[in-house]
């Protein structure tokens, strides 16, 4: 439990127990010096009581001393002693009186002695005045009856007896101031010998705890200002290294604004261009709406060279059939001439007349199947090239209706281009409109750039303060865990 | 309209001319001594025939086939009102199939007709361009002698051996027929 107590507890408990201790030493000490006073005090005061009680009896020795000065001369210069000690017998009764309240045995002593003085006093006075009156003789007879003698005794007697008393009274009371003062000084002495070892081992239990506690304390605040300082020297060079970063980065920014500048310039300009160019695809549009319609044209002239082509085509192929059948006649001839010469050759010299007629004939034949088959080639020919142009007219038209087709996406493509360029031109707006705000933007950033460019300075100003607070406190921790463990720190 | 091209011009008046000529030049005396052949193709390969072996040339018509008589004999056609079988000459003389047949030629007794594809032209023939067979085997072959057409000799079928096989196979097979009954 006491190890878990904190430093400030620690100390309180150690100085609150030397503290009780002290003034439990104090206490004792302050009650015997007390007895020891009041018993100081009572000695005092037996000894004024015996001074008084001795000083009352003197008186009254004086007062008797000059009244017999005076019976025995009758000068009255005797009888200042007496009066003397008349008029201070009275307050030196009183204070008598008053030291014995309280003393029962005193009290009833000055109560009996009290008469006594007073017969006494009355005694002298009785006799003063018959020396006076009625001269020596009168007042030695008076004397002589022991009257005054026995009263004198009976006060001595009363002031021996409180002497005697208050001598013993004053021999029990010194006995015990003595007693009282060895008491007072064992108290003292050992009192405070246990309190310097009591506030010894409290002082040697705190220190012991204190030590070491403070000393792993110190240990952990060394390890720990080591890292801080390394965290320090870390801290630093991430500070100059974001700083250079933040150089850096300003000048980007500042090359970033000229170019923001730049492209609010160049959108402003794409704008202008991009008004231009809605009007140029306006124009374009009409434009191909115009050659839409020639294409139009272009594709009605197409269909009708189709149909004509077509037309020579069958023309072709009609041409083609005659022309067998002129082949087929030319071939029916030639066989025919054949056939006639075969007879012309059977009819010996009277057929070969005819044989010549039917040569020329099989000549004739053969230069009709020639001419026939040259027709034919030709005829292939025109229906080849009339294929070919149906086939090219008929690429031709797709051609067209492709390009129709494609003028009208190039239509709808011009409007799109119009329509778009009219978002572009709204967009380059914004474009213009959004950079001149990021320019500004920019700007603050530069400006906020610049601003965090001097917290990294000054911050890293900060980490060097740190860096040697850090070193400061690591050797004040070295010095302090030499203070506490010597020898840990040797 | 375009003019016609200038070549067929020329070949027309060409064609005029030399049927003007005809008439205007006057008659041989003596033709020179030629013989008359009909370039045939069976096949792909080319053939002459003599005139002075065909009593006819006549367009194919329609042959009815016959059971038997071998691969040769394509049926019977009637021809100018008779009956005559018709050969493949072109199965005769071994030559590849090629398309139908489109002429008969009948043979100079008119008693059959052989029927070729293709009838290339009508030739007149020096006898200095005829090239005799050197085989031993002439006498048994359909072709004993040849003629020279621009660097190309052209096969001469002699119909006459031809005729004298088929009919030497007719009693045969007809031989054979009655051996078997």
């Amino acid at each position: 439990m006491f190890s878990q107590w904190t430093f400030a507890k620690r100390l309180a408990a150690g100085y609150g127990a030397a503290a009780l201790v002290l003034l439990l030493i104090a206490v004792v000490a302050h009650r015997s010096t007390t007895a020891l006073t009041e018993n100081d005090d009572k000695v005092a005061r037996s000894y004024e009581v015996r001074a008084k009680f001795r000083l009352l009896l003197a008186e009254m020795i004086d007062a008797e001393t000059g009244q017999r000065g005076f019976l025995l001369t009758g000068d009255d210069t005797y009888l200042a002693p007496y009066q003397a000690a008349v008029a201070e017998i009275k307050p030196t009764l009183n204070a008598v009186q008053q030291m014995a309240t309280g003393n029962p045995e005193q009290e009833r002593i000055l109560s009996a002695i009290q008469p006594t003085i007073d017969a006494k006093l009355a005694e002298l006075k009785r006799t003063i005045d018959l020396r006076r009156i009625a001269g020596f003789d009168a007042a030695a007879k008076e004397v002589a009856t022991t009257k005054g003698k026995t009263l004198m005794d009976q006060i001595r007697s009363a002031v021996d007896d409180v002497d005697r008393q208050e001598g013993e009274t004053l021999k029990r009371r010194i006995a015990q101031v003595e007693a009282d003062s060895q008491w007072a000084l064992g108290i003292i002495l050992w009192g405070g010998f246990a309190g310097v070892i009591v506030v010894g081992m409290i002082g040697w239990l705190i220190t012991r705890s204190l030590t070491r506690q403070i000393g792993d304390a110190v240990g952990h605040v060394q390890s720990s200002s080591s890292e801080l300082q390394a965290a320090a020297n870390q801290q630093a060079t991430g500070l100059r290294e974001q700083a250079t970063a933040m150089s850096e980065i300003t000048t980007t920014i500042t090359e970033l604004l000229v170019t923001s500048r730049q492209i609010a310039e160049s959108a402003q300009r794409v704008a202008q261009i991009a008004e231009q160019t809605a009007g140029g695809a306006r124009t374009g549009g009409d434009a191909v709406d115009l050659a839409q319609e020639a294409i139009g044209g272009i594709r009605r002239q197409v269909d009708q060279i189709v149909a004509y082509m077509l037309e020579l085509g069958k023309k072709s192929q009609q041409i083609g059939a005659v022309l067998d059948i002129v082949s087929e006649l030319a071939e029916q001839t030639n066989i025919l001439a054949i056939n006639a010469t075969i007879e012309a050759a059977g009819a010996g010299d009277a057929g070969k007349r005819f044989a010549i007629v039917a040569d020329e004939i099989r000549k004739l034949a053969d230069r009709v199947a020639l001419s026939t088959k040259e027709i034919r080639t030709l005829i292939d020919d025109v229906r080849s090239a009339v294929n070919t142009t149906v086939m090219a007219t008929e690429t031709g038209s797709k051609a067209v209706d492709l390009g129709s087709q494609q003028f009208g996406q190039v239509a709808a493509g011009f409007r799109d281009i119009s329509g778009l360029v009219s978002t572009t031109t709204e967009a380059a707006r914004e474009i213009e409109l959004s950079t001149k705000q990021q320019t500004t933007a920019v700007e603050q950033v530069n400006l906020a750039i610049t601003n965090v460019a001097q917290a990294a300075h000054e911050t890293e100003t900060s980490a060097g303060q740190t860096l040697q607070t850090a070193s400061e406190l690591a050797h004040l921790s070295t010095n302090l865990a030499r203070i506490i463990r010597p020898q840990a720190a040797a | 309209m375009s003019d016609p091209p200038a070549a067929v011009t020329d070949t027309a008046a060409a064609l005029r001319q030399a049927f003007d000529r005809s008439f205007a030049e006057a008659r041989p005396a003596a033709p020179p001594a030629v013989e008359e052949l009909l370039a045939i193709t069976l096949g792909d390969e080319p053939y002459a025939l003599r005139l002075s072996e065909i009593d006819e040339i006549l367009a194919a018509r329609r042959i009815t086939r016959l059971p038997g008589g071998g691969t040769a004999l394509l049926g019977i056609a009637g021809c100018r009102g008779t009956i005559v079988p018709v050969y493949d000459l072109r199965a005769l003389l071994g030559c590849g199939r090629a398309g139908p047949a489109r002429w008969f030629a009948m043979t100079a007794d008119a008693t059959l007709a052989f029927a070729f594809e293709t009838l290339a032209a009508h030739l007149r023939v020096p006898h200095d361009a005829f090239v005799a067979h050197q085989t031993d085997a002439r006498q048994r072959t359909p072709v004993r002698d040849f003629v020279r057409l621009d660097d190309e000799l052209r096969p001469i079928v002699h119909l006459p051996s031809l005729i004298e096989a088929l009919q030497l196979q007719v009693p045969a097979t007809g031989n054979k027929r009655n051996s078997e009954r």
